[in-house]
């Protein structure tokens, strides 16, 4: 196994669905990744990739990963945490989370990233310090599970000794770690996060402020990545016409679409590469 | 012919009552008679900045920061925040969402830099906000001198955005918390960056000091990314001048000021040497 070619999957919720149009134009062309690196919802889609699941059975697993019954109950939790009724310390969250883990669990299982047909690489953040934590060994259920600890919405998620929560807040598109392993060329999966005009609520503005945060930390990380280093880094960036929410799982075939078309504008360029480094 | 004098800037990031330090720096500027011709400020560290660039003594530099930043400016909370976010429909909750009254902080400001505009300062100045609607990166430099630092203190929830020139402005440190690019791109040689990390609070007791909370490592965050970024490409000289602190300092610790200006005097000192150097050579 080599790990010429990576591929990295930023944050971006269900946008993230776009790496499976990549990893079809990829199977396409006989081109094999040696190495995956996700975060936040990307590190998902770097799951699947990795552990060989065909991307048409990784759609159809995902598809149904975060419908409207994941975030029940958030509205008279954030009503009865903000008023005081109830009490929210670095633990709470608004969303019980465990809908949302069943789901993740019907997808992923007992796994370790041993089963994986290529090392993956999943990014969180350390809650204490904010440091960039990469998890590589262990069940990717609880390595994805802290890796999209979305603040206030989902709880931290522990492991080991380390309190940990959404890789987004540190480090949104990892291509450090990609960098960090040896490879040359590292396709990048990368979205910004929506912003908005117009605030009418306060989940609304916490998260146009993270999106405004992880934006800007995206854009500083990469221009520092991509100066510093001398690997190949290829941006992929999918672009949708119309707007797409962070959970809007119906789109997922669409995004897919456009993560397909994106990825294939550079596949002659990835394959010059490879051929050119051999 | 004569020689091009070095021209030299400071930049005082984010980090509220740390940014006193700067006044220590300044502190031994002075002494040296080492003159500025830039300084940009950002966040806390632009009230900092802009008594600096204004000409004031140190001492009155100390005093006039200190009715600029205390507990008094949060004194007034603002009844309707809750309010509108339990009932956002009601009570209208909107991009001017804030947990403070900013009377009590504008009046303060006011009290210092009445009706002064950038163009009465004695350094050229900048002062840094964040476009509350795309997060792109302000540096302000027209226009009074009050409403360019009520935007780069709008901390994220705890004040309001600030309409500002068209656009609604918010915290500098959303984007830029030590702002080196500006000097960089005005052509200065040498950049005295005073930087700080966030404090982060030590408990956290509520969805707001959460929130809070998170902001405050994405600060932390996007201050090294940006400055790893800066400080690899740019081939001016940039001198990290960062003060340590043997306690931990939070938003309105004023109390801690003169240790603050202490240990900002000794960063400094520290560094003097090689200022010296790059100044002469």
């Amino acid at each position: 196994m080599n790990n010429r070619l990576s591929i990295v999957i930023g944050s971006g919720g269900v946008l993230c669905a776009a790496a499976l149009g990549l990893s079809k134009v990829l199977r396409r062309e006989g081109l094999t990744p040696g190495l995956a690196v996700g975060c936040s919802g990307g590190s998902i889609y770097a799951a699947t990739i990795a552990l060989g699941m065909d991307p048409d059975e990784a759609q159809r697993l995902t598809l149904n990963l975060f419908t409207g019954d994941v975030f029940e109950g958030y509205s008279s939790n954030l009503k009865s945490a903000l008023s005081g009724e109830t009490r929210f310390t670095e633990t709470s969250s608004l969303i019980d989370d465990s809908v949302m883990y069943e789901r993740l669990k019907s997808v992923f299982a007992e796994r370790t990233f041993e089963d994986t047909i290529f090392p993956l690489h999943i990014v969180a953040t350390d809650f204490y310090t904010g440091e960039r934590v990469v998890i590589s060994s262990g069940k990717i259920l609880d390595a994805i599970r802290a890796s999209i600890a979305i603040p206030l919405i989902f709880s931290p998620w522990k492991i080991g000794d380390q309190m940990l929560v959404d890789g987004a807040v540190c480090d949104p598109l990892p291509i450090d770690v990609a960098i960090q392993q040896g490879s040359d060329v590292i396709a990048a999966v990368g979205f910004e996060m929506p912003t908005r005009k117009r605030m009418n609520s306060y989940t609304a503005m916490t998260t146009h402020f993270n999106s405004i945060y992880m934006n800007n930390i995206l854009k500083s990380t990469f221009a520092f990545y991509n100066a510093v280093h001398h690997a190949e880094i290829i941006p992929i960036l999918p672009s949708f016409e119309k707007p797409v929410g962070t959970f809007d799982t119906q789109q997922i075939p669409y995004i897919i679409e456009q993560g397909e078309k994106a990825a294939e504008e550079h596949i002659p360029y990835i394959k010059q590469l490879l051929l050119a480094t051999k | 012919m004569s020689i091009k004098k070095k021209k030299i800037a400071l930049v005082v990031g984010a980090g509220s009552v740390k940014c006193a330090a700067a006044l220590g720096l300044w502190k031994v500027l002075e002494k040296e008679n080492i003159h500025l011709d830039m300084i940009v400020g950002c966040s806390g560290g632009s009230l900092y900045a802009t008594a600096m660039a204004m000409g004031f003594s140190l001492q009155e530099c100390i005093d006039k920061t200190k009715k600029l930043w205390n507990r008094s400016i949060t004194q007034q909370r603002n009844w309707r925040a809750l309010a509108s976010i339990l009932l956002p429909g009601v009570f209208k909750f909107n991009n001017h969402f804030s947990m403070m009254s900013d009377v009590p902080m504008l009046r303060s400001f006011k009290s210092v830099f009445g009706d002064k505009t950038f163009a009465d300062t004695k350094t050229p100045l900048y002062i840094m906000a964040t476009d509350f609607e795309t997060g792109e990166s302000i540096a302000q430099c027209e226009g009074p001198l009050v409403d360019a630092l009520r935007a780069s203190v709008a901390i994220p929830y705890i004040w309001s955005a600030w309409p500002h020139s068209g656009r609604l402005l918010i915290d500098g440190a959303a984007s830029n918390p030590l702002p080196v690019d500006v000097p960089i791109r005005e052509g200065v040689d040498i950049i005295l960056a005073m930087g700080f990390q966030s404090p982060l609070p030590s408990r956290i007791k509520s969805v707001s000091r959460y929130a809070f909370y998170i902001n405050s490592l994405m600060t932390n965050n996007l201050l090294n990314a940006n400055f790893a970024f800066h400080n690899a490409v740019h081939h001016a000289e940039i001198i990290s001048i960062v003060p340590e602190f043997d306690r931990p300092i939070r938003l309105f610790d004023t109390h801690q000021i003169p240790y603050v200006i202490e240990q900002g005097e000794k960063a400094m000192l520290e560094q003097l040497p090689y200022i010296k150097r790059l100044l002469e050579s």
